[in-house]
């Protein structure tokens, strides 16, 4: 089980998608890093993600690890986003519908209660569908909350 | 730089093995290794485990250097994920051809069986980036099948390839007395075998495993200690991030490629010389890419070889003989002593498994989804 202490401290990470930037040879980095993977820079700039891109793997867990059992079975992708890779959670998909290649929208969601029973709100990602589509998903969603 | 030498091994059988205290796993093999070398007591312990704070434990060399009547010696934990034994033998080998110490004795521990599975799950699982990984719930398979993908999809590896290895694995295992999973398989037990994380099935996995391992180390001034001494031709060491999503490539591990470079350099032999190797296969998919990265076959490659016969005794190079981390099992902190003690027993002859022989052989130790390698070259 995560802390509150480390969820507040990814506070604004975890919901903006920061990744820094190497201002000397360019690489874009997620995780952030204090120094960049490639040449060790340590000049780096903390820039934002972009919210939209796409499926390169992704994974179904039927056994997530203890504190996620709620959420089986578990979609997790690596997602490129920009120059940027991600891993994050899908959501409002069925795992028989995810494909590489797919095209996926960040969204803000709850996950998994921490140690001290909070309820954090990080990054997932959702299908990019017909607009039309994603607001009958919202009503769905509003009239079960 | 002084010269090293394996002069004592000890193994324990892998498997769950909840009838025995940690302590007492950990003094068989070190009455064993002492035993082998002539009876002669190490100047100092380094002990590689991952998670013994699970069976709430730590200081792990105090414990088993006094519990085995070798209070007053020196000693630590190393500690590197799932390459934690690699990482023990890493120390000790820079403390013997240091100089500081003549006699250092390499011990490796895991109790898994000690907690109820998720906990050990998730306790496996503190190899990935807690920060940006874990947050999300994935398990260690997970991860791991994340690059199975990437990999089966980018080199159109088939699913019957992939489970060639664990077939492989157990037919291995099945002469291994030290073995956790002693009974062959067949393609279909692979292939029909359920889901853990998609595409990752249970026999595409290592088992849960319980073991204890110890090489002694030694300076040439006590080579003799045994007749037939091993010597630690080359050790290399590499990192490389801990997360998925920073890796420049992800069906690659660069780190196991930068270890076994500075091993082979450092030994001044090259790959075509390696004999038998033990690798570190604690999922099918970490088997394809470490022979890969070790460079026994091209990118994308590993899966059509296995696939077709290659790397079973008499072939050049054999792998795990012992049937590797699928089938003889992954006491995780111990592997990487295992590997090393199984090789330097093929090359004196004496492994009590599948007897391969050779004058060089090669293990890898990995940590982490391939963020903490060791690899070790030995020579007879």
């Amino acid at each position: 089980m995560t802390t509150i202490q480390r969820i507040w401290r990814l506070r604004n990470r975890l919901i903006r998608l920061s990744g820094t930037k190497c201002q000397d040879c360019g690489l874009v980095t997620y995780p952030p890093k204090a120094a960049c993977p490639k040449c060790g820079s340590r000049n780096l700039i903390e820039i934002e993600l972009p919210r939209e891109g796409e499926v390169l793997t992704y994974t179904v867990l039927n056994i997530p690890i203890k504190g996620f059992e709620q959420y089986a079975p578990l979609i997790i992708a690596i997602i490129k986003l920009g120059e940027a890779k991600v891993l994050a959670q899908l959501t409002d998909v069925k795992p028989e519908e995810v494909r590489v290649g797919m095209r996926v929208q960040a969204t803000i969601r709850r996950t998994a209660p921490t140690l001290d029973g909070v309820v954090p709100y990080v990054v997932k990602f959702k299908p990019i569908r017909g607009e039309e589509a994603d607001l009958k998903e919202r009503e769905a969603e509003a009239l079960t909350a | 730089m002084r010269d090293v030498f394996i002069v004592g091994v000890g193994l324990t059988e892998v498997g769950k093995r909840v009838d025995v205290a940690l302590r007492d796993l950990a003094a068989e093999v070190v009455v064993k290794a002492m035993e082998d070398a002539g009876n002669e007591k190490p100047e100092a312990i380094v002990v590689g485990n991952m998670l013994s704070s699970l069976v709430e434990q730590e200081n792990l060399a105090a414990l088993i250097a006094d519990h085995t009547g070798l209070r007053g010696i020196s000693g630590f934990k190393a500690e590197g994920a799932c390459g934690s034994g690699g990482a023990a033998l890493l120390a000790g080998y820079s403390l013997v051809s240091s100089g500081l110490f003549d006699k250092v004795l390499v011990v490796g521990i895991e109790k898994l069986h000690e907690r109820p599975t998720p906990d050990t799950a998730r306790g496996l699982a503190y190899a990935a980036d807690a920060d940006y990984e874990l947050i999300y719930g994935i398990s260690f398979a997970g991860l791991n099948a994340l690059v199975m993908r990437y990999y089966m999809d980018k080199h159109g590896v088939t699913r019957e390839e992939m489970a060639h290895w664990a077939v492989m694995m157990h037919e291995n295992a099945y002469h291994n007395p030290y073995a956790q999973l002693r009974k062959k398989i067949t393609l279909e037990t692979v292939i029909n075998s359920p889901v853990i994380a998609d595409p990752v099935r249970l026999f595409d996995s290592c088992p849960l495993s319980d073991g204890a391992a110890a090489i002694m180390l030694v300076s040439e001034k006590y080579r003799k200690l045994n007749d037939t001494p091993v010597r630690v031709a080359g050790i290399g060491n590499a990192l490389d991030s801990p997360d998925l999503s920073s890796r420049f490539e992800l069906d690659r591990f660069i780190a196991a490629k930068l270890s076994t470079d500075r091993a082979l350099r450092m030994a001044g032999v090259s790959i075509d010389d390696v004999d038998v190797a033990e690798i570190h296969d604690a999922y099918s998919i970490v088997a394809a890419i470490s022979i890969e990265e070790i460079g026994f076959a091209e990118r994308g490659k590993a899966p059509r070889l296995w696939a077709e016969g290659r790397f079973r005794p008499g072939d050049k190079p054999v792998l795990n003989p012992s049937g590797g981390l699928k089938a003889r099992g992954h006491p995780v902190g111990a592997t990487g002593i295992y590997q090393v003690a199984e090789i330097a027993m093929q090359l004196r002859g004496d492994f009590p498994g599948l007897k391969v022989g050779g004058e060089v052989g090669l293990a890898q130790n990995i940590g982490g989804v391939g963020s903490n390698v060791t690899t070790v070259v030995l020579r007879r």
